[in-house]
Parts: C-alpha cells; structure tokens; sequence
C-alpha cells in the first residue's frame, strides 16, 4: 500500500451520497420551485404577446366582410401595390371619402368616419401583419407572379368584422415548408438581409 | 445558376475612396465615433489597404487596394461558425445570417481577408442620419457580426422587379452601390458562369490575379494589374 492508497481508504464510504435518495423536507421545497419556475417560464414564453402586449386599437373599426362580401369590393380599392410593389399598403381616407363623405348607413362609427373625413384629418392605421426588418418579402412576388391567394397568408380575414388587435407574422416555417413545397430557392440570402 | 463576382482594375483605380463611402451609406453601417475608432473598433464592409507595387529599391509605388469581401467558393468563416449562421448560398453569395449571429468571433478571426467585424455597441447615428437608413438592409445589434454582402439586397430587388417583368436577369440589372459608385469605372460585377460576361472577359486577362490564393479559399473578387507585387504595408 502506498501512501495515495492510504489517503484513500481514510475517506468514509458512501460519504454524503446517501442524502440524495432522501431529498427530504428542503429538497421537496426546491424542486417545487423548480417546477414553479418551469411551468410560468413556458406559460409566459407561449401567451407573452397575451399578457404583455396590449390589444391595438386602429382609428377606425373597419369591418372587412361587410365592404369585401356584402358590398363586393376588391382587396386592391384599398390595398392598391400588391401587384406593383413588395408591399400592398393601407387605404387614404380618400379611398374611404369616395364612400363615405355622406353617411350611408346609422352606425356610429361610420359616423365618425364621416367627420374625420370632413375634418381632413388622417387615418393612421397601424400594420399588425408584419415580419422583421431582416425579412425580405414582396407581394407582387406571390400575388402577381406566383398566383397565390391573399387567404393563402392571410386567413380569412376578408371576412373578420373587426380589425385583427394582435400583430401576426408568418413563422420562417411557413415561408420555407412552402418554399420547399414549390421549389423556390430557400437560401438564406432570398430572404434575410 | 449564377456565380457572381467583382473585378477590381488597380490599374484604373485612383484610391479616391467613393467605394468605401458609398457602400457606408447603402448599408447602413453606422459611424465608429472617435473612442470607438481610437479603440480599433471602426466597422467598414469595404476598406483600403495599402500595399507595395514595385521591387524593393526602387522608387516606392504605394498601391491602396479596395478590400470588400471576397465571398470565397470556398469561405474558411463558414466552417467555423458553430450556428450555421454564416453560409454559402447557391449564386455563391456568403451570407450572413444576423439573427442567428451569437457573437462568438471565430469566422472574423478564420477569415483571412479580415473583412469580418464585430458590433461592440448598439448602432447609433447622429440625428437627422437616423432618419435617412436604408430600409432593405437590416441594421445590425450589438453582439453580431457583420461584412460585405455584395448588396444581396439589391439582388433581391433586381429579381422582384424582372420577376413583375417577366423576363430573365440581364448583366447591370444587379450591381452593388461600390460598383456603382466608382468614378474611374475601375469596378465591374456579373455572373462568372456567363461566358459572355464582363467579370468573366476579365477574369481571363494576363493581369487578374486574387488575394492569397495559395490558401485555396477560392476568392471569387478578381483584382487586375500589371505591375510586380511586394507585401502589404
Ligand atoms: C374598403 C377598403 C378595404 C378593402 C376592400 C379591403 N381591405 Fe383589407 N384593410 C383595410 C383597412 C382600412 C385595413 C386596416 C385596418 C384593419 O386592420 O382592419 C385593412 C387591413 C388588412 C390586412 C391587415 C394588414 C395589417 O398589416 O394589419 C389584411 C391582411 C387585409 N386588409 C387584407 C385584405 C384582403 C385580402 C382584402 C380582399 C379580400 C381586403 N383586405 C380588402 C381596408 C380594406
Ligand atoms: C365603394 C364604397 C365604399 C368604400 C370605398 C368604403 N366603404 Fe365603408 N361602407 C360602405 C357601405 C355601403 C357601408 C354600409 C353602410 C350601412 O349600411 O351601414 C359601409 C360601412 C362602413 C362602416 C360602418 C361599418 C359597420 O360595421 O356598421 C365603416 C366604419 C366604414 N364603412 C369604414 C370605411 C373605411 C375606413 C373605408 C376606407 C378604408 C371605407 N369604409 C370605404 C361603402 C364603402
Ligand atoms: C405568400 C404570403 C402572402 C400572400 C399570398 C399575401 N400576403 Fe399580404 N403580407 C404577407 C406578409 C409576409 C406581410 C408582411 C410584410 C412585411 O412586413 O414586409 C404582408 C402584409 C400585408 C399587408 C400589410 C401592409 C402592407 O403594406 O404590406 C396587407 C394590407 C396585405 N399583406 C394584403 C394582402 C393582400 C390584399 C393579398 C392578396 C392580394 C396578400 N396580402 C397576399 C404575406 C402574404
Ligand atoms: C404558399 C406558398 C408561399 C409562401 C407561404 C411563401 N412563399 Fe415565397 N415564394 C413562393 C413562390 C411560389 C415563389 C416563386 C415565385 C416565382 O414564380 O418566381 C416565391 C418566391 C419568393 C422569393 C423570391 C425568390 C427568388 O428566388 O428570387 C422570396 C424572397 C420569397 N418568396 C420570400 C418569402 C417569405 C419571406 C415568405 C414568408 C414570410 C414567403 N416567401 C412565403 C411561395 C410562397
Ligand atoms: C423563405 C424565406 C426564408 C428563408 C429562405 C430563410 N429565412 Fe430565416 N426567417 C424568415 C422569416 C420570415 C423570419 C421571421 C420569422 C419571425 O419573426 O417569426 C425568419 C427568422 C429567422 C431567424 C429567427 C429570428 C428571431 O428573431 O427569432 C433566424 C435565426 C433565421 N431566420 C435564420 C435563417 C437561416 C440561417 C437561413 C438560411 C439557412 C434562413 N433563415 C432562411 C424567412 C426565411
């Protein structure tokens, strides 16, 4: 026996090793907490935009199925690049004022529509369907030369009553699974930039 | 597929530096600020290095060499990157994914160009330039990494519009703002896999040589000039 070996069998067997099948009452206490952690952590991660985010309010409650199903107007009367441009952009109130600079209906939205639109004062509407500035994305792209149906990306939102109050982007999924669908090129430089 | 490239004529180059302005501005790179520079942290996609032209002896002939990247077919950055986010994409271009970027510095340091910078701080601009940035080039946070992307952007832009026009990519409808920009026309770019392109004409002349290509990175940046080569200084 040399002296390592000596040292060795100086230290007590099974040490403190045993206390690990026995968590006992603080053990109990922290993996609780652990579990406590974990479990808000995921539901905090998963609803953030419920939770932190509070629901957009545009300046004027648009009801898209009443003007697009009901009064069969063109996504492009309001939505005018998608066939020119990358983007589709949001109506002028003098797309609005073609309509609406006399009342036609008793709502009282429309009402105020009618006075905003009297006052000369802008419709500011704010884009919830968007991706990062690191994306690069073009309607006439999809719409023009791909032939791709608005409700493809969109949903259905032609016939939503109330303006969407939560930003909506396609997952990077989305774009690649159908790139891929397709035989589009999926490099990273067709999209990031 | 197109493979494209850009070929420098060092003859014809006057040093002038518009090059390096206007890439700058086309790609949102933002001013280094003195302690920043002071501190060797100065961010440029496009830089001047200064090298020797002529034999030792002789009358020094300083040469300033327009360095962008050189978006190699082979790129040493791409195989050290431990998150894919730098890569080679078909056209040969070598992206560089900033979402993806974690920050860990190896492709700046595998890179034998050294055209690879790292954002120590969140970008700023001085205040009425905030408002003039590029929206096609996305601007950078602190903790990535960035270079040259022979403007990517502007091919995507080149191939949304001919796209609409139905109609194939021609030579000049994708050109990177440096390109663009120089006064002695001394920068050309297109498509190395087309015959009948210009890069491809020049890249056929006595004069085309590449930077370090001994180390088999296969640059795809072609410099021409007839004059004997000493080092960098
Ligand atoms: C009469 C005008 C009008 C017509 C017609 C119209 N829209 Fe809209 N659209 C708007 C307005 C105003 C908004 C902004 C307010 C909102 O989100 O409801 C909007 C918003 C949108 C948005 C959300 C954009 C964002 O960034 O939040 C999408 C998507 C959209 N419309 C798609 C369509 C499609 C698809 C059609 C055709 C089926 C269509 N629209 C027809 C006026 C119109
Ligand atoms: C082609 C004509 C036309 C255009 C353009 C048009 N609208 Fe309308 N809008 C109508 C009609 C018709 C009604 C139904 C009136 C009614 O019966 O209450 C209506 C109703 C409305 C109402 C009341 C909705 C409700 O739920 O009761 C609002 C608000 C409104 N429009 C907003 C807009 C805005 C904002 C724009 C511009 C982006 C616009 N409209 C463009 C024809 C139009
Ligand atoms: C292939 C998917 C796709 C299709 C098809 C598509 N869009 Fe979009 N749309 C998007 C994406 C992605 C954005 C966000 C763009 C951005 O942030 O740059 C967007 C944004 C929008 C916006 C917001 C504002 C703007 O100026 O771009 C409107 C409005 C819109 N789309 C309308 C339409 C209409 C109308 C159609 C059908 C003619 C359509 N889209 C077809 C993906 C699509
Ligand atoms: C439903 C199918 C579909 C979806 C979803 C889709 N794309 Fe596409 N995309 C296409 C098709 C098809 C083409 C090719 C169009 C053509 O024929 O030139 C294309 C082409 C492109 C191009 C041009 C490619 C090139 O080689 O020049 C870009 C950039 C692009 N898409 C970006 C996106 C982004 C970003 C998204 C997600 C926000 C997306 N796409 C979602 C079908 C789709
Ligand atoms: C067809 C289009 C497309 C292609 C090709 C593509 N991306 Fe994306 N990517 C997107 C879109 C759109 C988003 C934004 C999604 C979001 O915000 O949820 C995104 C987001 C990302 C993100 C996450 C950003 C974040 O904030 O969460 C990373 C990382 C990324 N992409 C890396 C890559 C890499 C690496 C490649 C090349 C292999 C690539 N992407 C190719 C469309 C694309």
């Amino acid at each position: 026996m040399n002296a390592r070996d000596e040292q060795k069998s100086a230290v007590p067997e099974a040490g403190p090793t045993h206390k690990w099948h026995h968590p006992g009452r603080w053990g109990a206490v922290i993996i609780g907490f652990l579990a406590f952690t974990v479990i808000s952590a995921t539901a905090a991660v998963t609803l953030q935009d419920r939770i932190f985010r509070r629901p957009v309010e545009q300046p004027i409650k648009f009801n898209h199925k009443l003007h697009v199903e009901d009064n069969q107007l063109g996504c492009s009367t309001c939505h005018e690049y998608y066939e020119k441009e990358t983007f589709s952009g949001l109506p002028d109130p003098d797309v609005c004022a073609f309509c609406h600079s006399e009342k036609q209906g008793d709502s009282e939205e429309e009402a105020r529509l009618v006075k905003m639109i009297a006052d000369g004062e802008a419709l500011e509407w704010k884009s919830l369907f968007r991706q990062p500035p690191h994306v690069f994305y073009s309607h006439r792209r999809h719409v023009l030369v791909a032939k791709l149906e608005c409700k493809t990306c969109h949903g259905d939102i032609a016939s939503t009553t109330a303006p969407p109050t939560r930003v909506t982007k396609l997952r990077m999924q989305d774009c690649i699974d159908c790139h891929h669908q397709k035989n589009v090129s999926t490099d990273c430089t067709t999209c990031h930039r | 597929m197109a493979r494209w490239s850009m070929v420098i004529d060092l003859d014809r180059c006057t040093g002038c530096q518009a090059c390096v302005v206007a890439c700058q501005v086309e790609n949102n790179v933002p001013p280094a600020g003195a302690d920043q520079a002071a501190a060797g942290r100065t961010i440029s996609w496009m830089r001047l290095a200064p090298f020797q032209n002529g034999e030792h002896g002789t009358r020094p002939d300083l040469k300033l060499v327009p360095i962008p990247c050189m978006h190699c077919d082979h790129p040493p950055c791409i195989k050290v990157c431990p998150v894919k986010a730098t890569q080679i994409g078909e056209e040969g271009l070598v992206a560089q994914v900033y979402p993806r970027c974690i920050g860990c510095r190896y492709c700046t340091t595998a890179c034998p160009y050294t055209v690879r910078q790292f954002n120590w701080r969140r970008p700023e601009w001085p205040q009425p330039m905030e408002r003039g940035l590029s929206p096609d080039v996305s601007v950078r946070p602190r903790g990535v990494v960035e270079k040259c992307s022979f403007c990517h952007h502007r091919l995507q832009r080149a191939k949304d519009k001919v796209s609409a026009e139905n109609r194939p990519l021609r030579e000049g409808d994708y050109v990177p703002a440096c390109v663009e920009s120089c006064p002695a026309e001394a920068m050309v770019f297109g498509d190395l896999d087309d015959p009948r392109s210009n890069v491809t004409r020049l890249s056929q002349s006595p004069r085309a040589f590449r930077l370090l290509e001994e180390l088999g990175t296969e640059p795809k940046v072609i410099y021409l000039s007839k004059g004997e080569w000493g080092g960098e200084v």
